[in-house]
């Protein structure tokens, strides 16, 4: 399951799409997501060049895949993804 | 003088004497002003014997070189030895109040004595005139702002107390341009304890500026860097502060029930996304701020501001409450009333846990929103259980036998992110000079947001030089001053260059960390001879011994002494959190 926060889910007009495949890395789940749902959004989390926008949170079951290996993470079936655009208060 | 005014008054309401205190450009460099420039005169002026009711204790009301010029300089900051806390304490408010007593002609008003009946000060053309305020005393601070604005000019701004002030609560919020707060450590509740009802500030004076033209082309590309930022440019202007609910909870560190739990249920049904579909009219911004965080908005029968994120848990899952109007009216009371939203909402908890454990014998249930208005309010006039209340968590937990149970930092209640899920904000809370404050070291930015850089929040290493050095920004730019929101977008250098582009001063990089630093040690020199020490840099035993059963941060516990004794090297501080003469030397103090 991908579920969408903040300006995402006002861009997407959806709060969790499910995603059918299985064993696929990160960003090939986001592009996946695109596809599925007909709306880009990656722009939102992705520099075309650096890879993840600074500021950009995804989790999987509530780690962030910058302690894992990024975009390049493998999500397995059963997985949940959380997606922050960047966000920030205090 | 570019940037400062140049004139500080220092009147005592006892006999109405008033002075210009001669502040010298040396003292100005060392501190800026805002919180520095105030924590200096306040530490000359007052010792560590003061009590906060003394009539002699010292309420300081500053603005810095930036006031009321570039991008985001409204603010203010209040200064004082805080009631709740004894210990020294800055508390920094939003709005217009800070531009416009630049506007009226100073740069900082210091308030001593106590009058004789209820009075307000009026700021204008670099006078301060003492009015009798009998008319105002009793009415909350939304009455009383427009009552002053009828009396003097409707382009005046305000800064007040409500009731909870007058009554001296100990976590009593000084409230200025409608809502806006002064809201952490209770120096409203000096302002009750002086009889002083309110400051007015009106007049457009303007700032010197030392470059006008590098002036201009800096305020433009502020803009265009502040309106790129995703953060400041779209996040917090779309949804507000309260975007942080479900970010932090899906962190499982949203603190539920008094902080036993750190993933709430009903997270959503209290988010900055739920707010932005429900109840906002609108969003609001301070003088100069393109980027309005501020949310108006309307619940069935009221209408007001708030909740931001703190308010919003502090209410809501800290009480078990998912009841968002219900949340939204509480916070427009403490508005009104001019209280503390942390603190109230916190010390609220702390009860239902001495309620549900039997060591309190009132009934205050988890989950109870339809009372949650008449606890605030009597909290403010204490009556019935809100004179408990109005204790605060630390006095009230300590009263019936569970000072355990307060979630409390050197008095002041810890706010909504769970030190067990970012080992830095641990530290954070425990070192911070004003107690359990977010704001000293803002470590949600890397151990969260990954702003500057992203750090893995359960690691220890490396995160005492971060704090500090956090700690440091932070204490330059609430002496500038400027709103910390622009740090999402900017760093040290930008504020060194609106520095020296607003007063002409060669100031760097390096200077400002310095002044930084040195604020930070003042603070904590006050402290250590107020009697705070290493055994106060401390956290309730819950975050050392207990642990979440569930959600991302399970099975964690907060590792404060693998940190400490590096923060205390690094700071230059003995092992009892003293700092050693050599570094006292360096900063010159």
């Amino acid at each position: 399951m991908v579920k969408f926060y903040g300006l995402l889910r006002r861009r997407l007009r959806a709060a969790t799409v499910e995603v059918a495949g299985e064993d696929l890395t990160v960003l090939a789940l986001l592009r996946r997501t695109e596809e599925q749902s007909g709306q880009s959004f990656m722009d939102e989390l992705l520099d075309r060049e650096t890879g993840l926008l600074a500021g950009t949170i995804i989790l999987i079951n509530g780690e962030n895949i910058r302690l894992r290996q990024a975009l390049q993470t493998m999500v397995k079936a059963g997985d949940r993804l959380d997606l922050f655009s960047p966000a920030g208060g205090g | 003088m570019n940037g400062w005014m140049g004139k500080i008054v220092r009147i005592d309401l006892g006999n109405l004497k008033r002075e210009t205190v001669a502040v010298s450009d040396e003292m100005r460099r060392r501190y800026l002003g805002g919180r520095g420039l105030g924590v200096k005169l306040y530490s000359d002026l007052c010792s560590s014997a003061t009590d906060p009711f003394d009539d002699d204790n010292a309420l300081i009301f500053m603005t810095g070189p930036l006031t009321g010029t570039l991008m985001t300089s409204g603010r203010y900051q209040v200064v004082s030895r805080s009631p709740l806390t004894g210990t020294i304490c800055d508390s920094s408010s939003g709005g217009q109040f800070g531009a416009a007593l630049k506007g009226a002609g100073i740069d900082g008003l210091i308030i001593q004595g106590r009058a004789a009946g209820p009075v307000y000060l009026s700021v204008h053309d670099g006078e301060v005139d003492v009015r009798n305020a009998s008319a105002f005393w009793g009415l909350d601070t939304q009455k009383t702002q427009k009552g002053i604005q009828a009396e003097l000019s409707s382009k005046a701004s305000v800064a007040c107390i409500g009731p909870a002030g007058e009554n001296r609560i100990l976590f009593a919020a000084i409230m200025n341009d409608k809502d806006r707060a002064a809201g952490r450590g209770g120096l409203g509740a000096i302002m009750g304890g002086k009889n002083l009802k309110a400051i007015a500030a009106s007049g457009s004076r303007p700032v010197a500026i030392s470059d006008p033209e590098e002036y201009k082309a800096l305020a433009d590309r502020l803009e265009r860097i502040v309106d790129k930022n995703p953060v400041t440019g779209k996040s917090l202007q779309v949804l507000g502060t309260s975007v942080l609910v479900n970010i932090i909870n899906a962190h499982g560190m949203f603190p539920v029930e008094n902080f036993r739990r750190g993933v709430f249920n009903d997270a959503e049904g209290t988010s900055g996304e739920k707010i932005a579909e429900t109840l906002l009219q609108r969003q609001s911004a301070c003088y100069k701020c393109p980027i309005g965080c501020g949310r108006t908005t309307r619940t069935r029968d009221k209408q007001g501001e708030g909740p931001e994120y703190e308010t919003v848990w502090a209410f809501g899952a800290h009480l078990g409450i998912s009841d968002l109007p219900a949340i939204t009216e509480a916070n427009y009371a403490c508005n009104e009333l001019g209280l503390d939203t942390i603190t109230m909402g916190s010390t609220l908890g702390c009860a239902m846990e001495l309620s549900e454990t039997g060591a309190w014998k009132e009934t205050l249930r988890w989950g109870e929103s339809g009372k949650l208005l008449e606890w605030v309010t009597d909290t403010a006039y204490r009556r019935g259980i809100g004179a408990e209340l109005a204790l605060g968590s630390k006095r009230l937990a300590a009263k019936y036998g569970r000072p355990e149970l307060a979630m409390q930092v050197k008095g002041l209640e810890i706010p909504a992110y769970d030190p067990r899920g970012a080992q830095g904000m641990a530290l954070s809370y425990a070192t911070s000079n004003r107690g359990g404050c977010h704001m000293r070291a803002y470590m949600i930015g890397p151990e969260i947001l990954g702003h500057p850089v992203f750090l893995d929040r359960f690691s220890t290493a490396g995160k005492a030089e971060l704090v500090a050095l956090f700690q440091d920004v932070s204490a330059v730019v609430d002496s500038a001053v400027l709103c910390r929101f622009l740090q999402f977008a900017v760093g040290i250098s930008t504020f060194t260059e609106m520095l020296r582009t607003v007063t002409g001063l060669d100031f760097s990089d390096e200077e400002l960390m310095t002044i930084g630093r040195r604020i930070y040690t003042l603070e904590r020199l006050f402290n250590n001879r107020a009697g705070f020490n290493r055994g106060d840099d401390t956290l309730p035993p819950r975050f050392f011994n207990e642990e979440f059963q569930t959600g991302p941060s399970r099975h964690r516990r907060v590792r404060l002494e693998e940190m400490l004794d590096d923060y205390y090297a690094v700071r230059g501080w003995d092992r009892n959190g003293a700092p050693r003469p050599e570094t006292l030397a360096e900063l010159g103090l």
